[in-house]
């Protein structure tokens, strides 16, 4: 036989081995799935569990003295790039500052969690609660009461004013975290 | 000149400049900290290190301290000049806190641009942060001095720049400390010039605290109109409101500071008691329909009494624009007016200022600052126009004389020789000080005058600054006449007058008349005015006799007010129409030296955020329209007023007044510098001599109302946070005069004037004229504001003096 006539047969069984694995496979799998239960869970009456670093409704956290977290510094409204926060800030009585207002349009947010990752206090973060579509267009925008939370959410610790260095009713100059007392340039004593 | 290469590009600069200066003109930037260039350089932060590859100096060198030379290659991209600054940074950082987020300087931080720039983020020092206490700096700035990093560019400016001593710097080594010695106030009306110099932020705007971020701001190139400089400034708008202003580099007129007038004087476009809707008879309409039932009421009156019969007046605190179509308006209609100055002194004096000042006598205030030989005459800059003191201080710093010819006890951060002379003398003293002619002054003044005028003899470029408010048409001709007689002489003499308002100069371009509020009274008193329509002005304000000026308004037939700001004559309004401010509507102004400005608008308009939302969250409410975005400029409705169709957009108008006015011919093309305009000689006035009233025996003393800086200019005193830098009512007396009074200082005095009784506080000054008794205004005495450039005669047995307790 001529070698190129051999080597057109043994292909020709490849292809035909092929067909008859593809054939047995697709039976097999519809097979094995009619005598099996469903994939689908039952949405509103099961949810599953999402991860904690899913993305979805935002919230604004406490610090761990249980204190509004939020200092208002313009940063979450900055990098939004769909423009949905919008804030002013103002000084406290205790000297910390807050923001008088806080309004997320959630009708806008597209839930890209660049306001979490700008935060500098952790005030702002994402959480997997993703069930909040409204009829009215007015109710998706959250002002700061719909926001706030009284726990720290993701970030147990950290405590802004603590590092800070301002002056606030809990601490003054000096009293931080890593601070030394306050310098008197009265003296010449080191 | 020297020829150097920085960073492959060469350059040719001039002689003695240091090389981040070249640097600076071939558009390269070396970090800096304490280097600036009003300050000069001291080589504190070590940040602008830059390596010089080859030429006289070699290695690593702070830019800042080297001069340009010959033959210079400089790098300011090299790896070890690179590495070198992002150790610097990072030893910069070492005590820096960790306050960025709820600092206000964040944003626009040159400190945390440079430490992003130079690379440096993780702080590697484990040690503890050095802290300091703060202070009280006033209601203008916040102090919080851990964030500094020793750039010493506030206390460099403050005292050496500004001339004032009460902020400095203290301490050693670690401890160095930049504050009071005390905690208080700021002592210097240039105070807020530090919130823009400091590099991060131990200064910052206190008014404005935790308003915004810098990228939130709609900001823009502006003019100010606190007084009649036109220093140029940045305005910031946000959520419908004005946030901050900051000073705003300018060759021409103020160089990058600005007063603190200046500064804080914009609270007025935010106030929530601002008309923003039209009000008939006591019921709010929209805007249009008051200008409509305006308009119809006027074409009645009009009908019924004749044209005449209508009077406007306008004001200096306008804009070009609306002084224009206001006095347009006026000629075509037949109506009176507009009135554009509120007493016959002023009218006279600003007209002959206008009249005086030419193409080769006037001189910017930049040019001041290398005069070496200043000489004021009846001015008081750093009350009527602050920012001239600080360039006067600037000449005088490089060796400048200054003389002052005046009858305050002025008070300005330089040294100064001063004349005293009562006002209807000073023409006297110039003349004298012109032609050498002595006879005509006391004897005790011949050798004072003869070695001032020795000294402005001997200097190649002596400025004369004259004031408008206390002199008369006579000095400020006089003033003119002394600066042509030294050009004359070979001299390069320059003319400096300061103006009561930001747009006098304007003013006094377009009005032809003159007419003053005076006039007006007089002719409504007379029966001949039936109707007023006052366009952002405050009569109120502006004319003394109040008792003359209600019974006159009580005989018109229709008042309509038009202004931006909530005035008392607002109350008395039968058809209130809102206008727009300079920052809404945007405006040409006119300073003192004849140099044409263009503002632009700073934001659309409408009600701030702050009052719609009430402090708290702006309302739920979708609307598609601007919450009192309705209100018209001011020009516009001059047209509507008149049932005519304005320019419809700010382009045709200004082609419309350079093709109406010839005076205004150049100003539709603007450069940033702005354009100057001059009268044209066959307008311009000779003096007359007018004057106010003199003295006509003794026993009689002059009183003369006078600027004070804060508490005085009609939209800066409505400023709340400038409220407690108003002066307190005082009279201010000659020592000599006080002796017949057997008076001293702190006694109360009671003056007993054709208008009411007035009581301040009597203060005692050698160097106040002797006859004179002087006030400056403020909010605080009893009719708000004395008329400028008013004077009063007051008899001696109407001045009585109490013993304080």
């Amino acid at each position: 036989m001529q070698p190129i006539i051999v080597i057109g047969f043994l292909n020709n069984m490849k292809v035909l081995i092929e067909i008859a694995y593809a054939l047995y496979m697709g039976f097999y799998t519809t097979l094995k799935n009619l005598f099996r239960g469903p994939f689908t869970e039952e949405y509103p009456e099961y949810k599953r569990p999402l991860p904690a670093r899913s993305r979805a409704q935002i919230i604004l956290t406490s610090d761990p003295d249980g204190q509004e977290r939020c200092v208002a510094c313009y940063l979450c409204s900055a990098v939004c790039p769909v423009d949905c926060i919008s804030m002013q800030a103002a000084e406290a009585d205790s000297g910390r500052r807050y923001a008088k207002w806080f309004r997320i349009n959630f009708g806008r947010c597209i839930f890209c969690g660049l306001c979490e990752e700008a935060c500098p206090t952790s005030a702002i973060q994402l959480t997997p609660f993703f069930e909040n579509s409204k009829r009215d267009i007015l109710k998706m925008v959250y002002e700061k009461a719909d926001l706030q939370v009284d726990h720290c959410g993701k970030d147990k610790n950290y405590n802004f004013y603590a590092y800070a260095g301002i002056v606030t009713k809990s601490a003054g100059k000096g009293e931080h975290v890593k601070e030394e007392k306050p310098v008197d340039v009265r003296t010449n004593m080191p | 000149m020297p020829k150097l290469i920085i960073d492959n590009r060469e350059i040719e600069v001039p002689e003695g400049i240091k090389v981040i200066e070249a640097a600076d003109r071939a558009g390269i930037y070396i970090p800096r900290f304490c280097y600036y260039a009003e300050l000069g350089a001291v080589g504190a932060c070590r940040i602008c290190a830059v390596k010089f590859v080859d030429g006289p100096v070699k290695g690593i060198e702070m830019s800042c301290m080297i001069n340009a030379q010959d033959g210079m290659v400089v790098s300011t991209t090299d790896p070890e000049a690179r590495d070198f600054r992002r150790h610097v940074i990072e030893w910069l950082m070492m005590n820096h806190p960790h306050d960025c987020p709820v600092c206000d300087e964040g944003g626009h931080c040159l400190l945390q641009d440079l430490t992003e720039s130079c690379d440096h983020g993780i702080r590697r020092y484990k040690g503890k942060k050095r802290t300091y206490v703060d202070q009280y700096l006033g209601p203008l700035i916040q102090h919080e001095e851990n964030r500094c990093i020793q750039c010493y560019r506030c206390s460099r400016y403050y005292q050496e720049f500004a001339g004032y001593k009460d902020l400095g710097v203290m301490g050693i080594a670690q401890r160095i400390y930049f504050g009071r010695y005390a905690a208080g106030v700021l002592e210097s009306p240039f105070s807020g010039n530090i919130i823009d110099l400091c590099p991060t932020g131990v200064y910052t705007d206190k008014p404005s605290r935790y308003t915004g971020r810098r990228w939130d701001y709609e900001r823009v190139p502006g003019i100010c109109i606190n007084c009649s400089l036109g220093c140029h400034i940045t305005v910031s708008a946000r959520y419908r409101e004005i946030v901050y202003l900051e000073g705003r580099y300018s060759g021409k007129v103020n160089g990058s500071f600005i007063c603190d007038r200046g500064r804080y004087g914009f609270f007025y476009a935010n106030l929530e008691e601002r008309p923003r809707q039209g009000r008939v008879r006591g019921e709010d309409v929209p805007s249009g329909r008051a200008i409509t039932m305006a308009a119809q009421r006027v074409k009645e009156v009009s009908e019924s009494h004749g044209a005449a019969a209508i009077a406007v007046i306008g004001s200096g605190r306008s804009s070009l624009e609306t002084i224009a179509a206001l006095t347009h308006v006026c000629k075509v209609q037949g109506w009176r007016g507009p009135v554009l100055f509120d007493s016959r002194v002023s009218s006279e004096s600003v007209r002959t200022a206008v009249s005086c000042i030419a193409q080769e006598l006037a001189v910017s205030m930049k040019e001041i600052e290398s005069a070496d030989f200043i000489l004021t005459v009846g001015a008081d800059p750093i009350n009527e126009a602050p920012m001239l003191a600080m360039a006067m201080r600037q000449a005088w710093r490089k060796g400048a004389g200054v003389a002052a010819i005046d009858c305050r006890s002025l008070d300005w951060p330089f040294q100064f020789e001063q004349v005293t002379a009562a006002p209807d003398d000073m023409a006297d003293f110039l003349a004298a000080l012109e032609n050498s002619e002595t006879t005509v002054i006391s004897d005790r003044f011949v050798a004072q005058i003869k070695s001032i005028a020795a000294k402005i003899r001997a200097c190649h470029r002596p400025v004369v600054v004259c004031g408008t408010e206390i002199t008369d048409s006579k000095i400020i001709y006089g003033a003119a006449g002394f600066v042509k007689a030294m050009r004359q002489a070979g001299q390069e003499a320059g003319l400096f007058y300061t103006l009561p308002a930001a747009n006098s100069y304007g003013a006094a371009l377009l009005d032809e008349i003159g007419e003053t509020a005076e006039d007006l009274i007089e002719r409504i008193e007379s029966g001949e005015i039936k109707a007023l329509v006052i366009v952002e002005s405050d009569l109120w304000d502006t004319f003394s006799d109040r008792q003359r000026l209600i019974q006159a308004l009580e005989q018109l037939e229709l008042l309509v007010v038009a202004d931006f700001m909530a005035t008392e004559i607002l109350h008395r309004a039968d058809i209130i129409i809102p206008t727009l401010s300079i920052f809404e509507a945007g405006g040409i102004y006119v300073n003192q030296e004849g140099r044409a400005q263009w503002s632009p608008p700073a934001y659309a308009g409408g009600t701030p955020i702050k009052i719609t939302g009430q402090g708290g969250h702006p309302p739920r409410i979708i609307r598609p329209d601007i919450p009192a975005g309705d209100i018209s400029p001011a020009w516009r409705m001059a047209w509507w007023l008149a049932d005519r169709q304005p320019p419809a957009s700010h382009d045709l108008l200004l082609d419309w007044m350079g093709k109406t006015f010839p005076v205004l011919e150049k100003a539709a093309n603007f450069t940033s510098e702005g354009i100057r305009l001059y009268l044209p000689e066959a307008r311009r006035k000779t003096a007359r001599e007018t004057g106010g009233r003199k003295i006509q025996s003794l026993g009689e003393y002059l009183l003369l109302p006078v600027a004070a800086v804060f508490g005085d200019e009609p939209m800066a005193q409505r400023s709340p946070c400038l409220e407690g830098y108003a002066k307190h009512p005082e009279m201010w007396m000659a020592a000599s005069d006080a002796r017949l009074f057997d008076a001293s200082d702190g006694d109360a005095a009671r003056l007993q004037l054709p208008y009411g009784p007035l009581e301040l506080t009597l203060r005692l000054s050698e160097r106040i004229a002797p006859g004179t008794l002087i006030v400056y205004r403020c909010p605080d005495l009893f009719w708000q504001q004395f008329a400028r450039s008013s004077r009063f005669i007051v008899p001696k047995d109407r001045i009585r003096i109490e013993k304080k307790a």
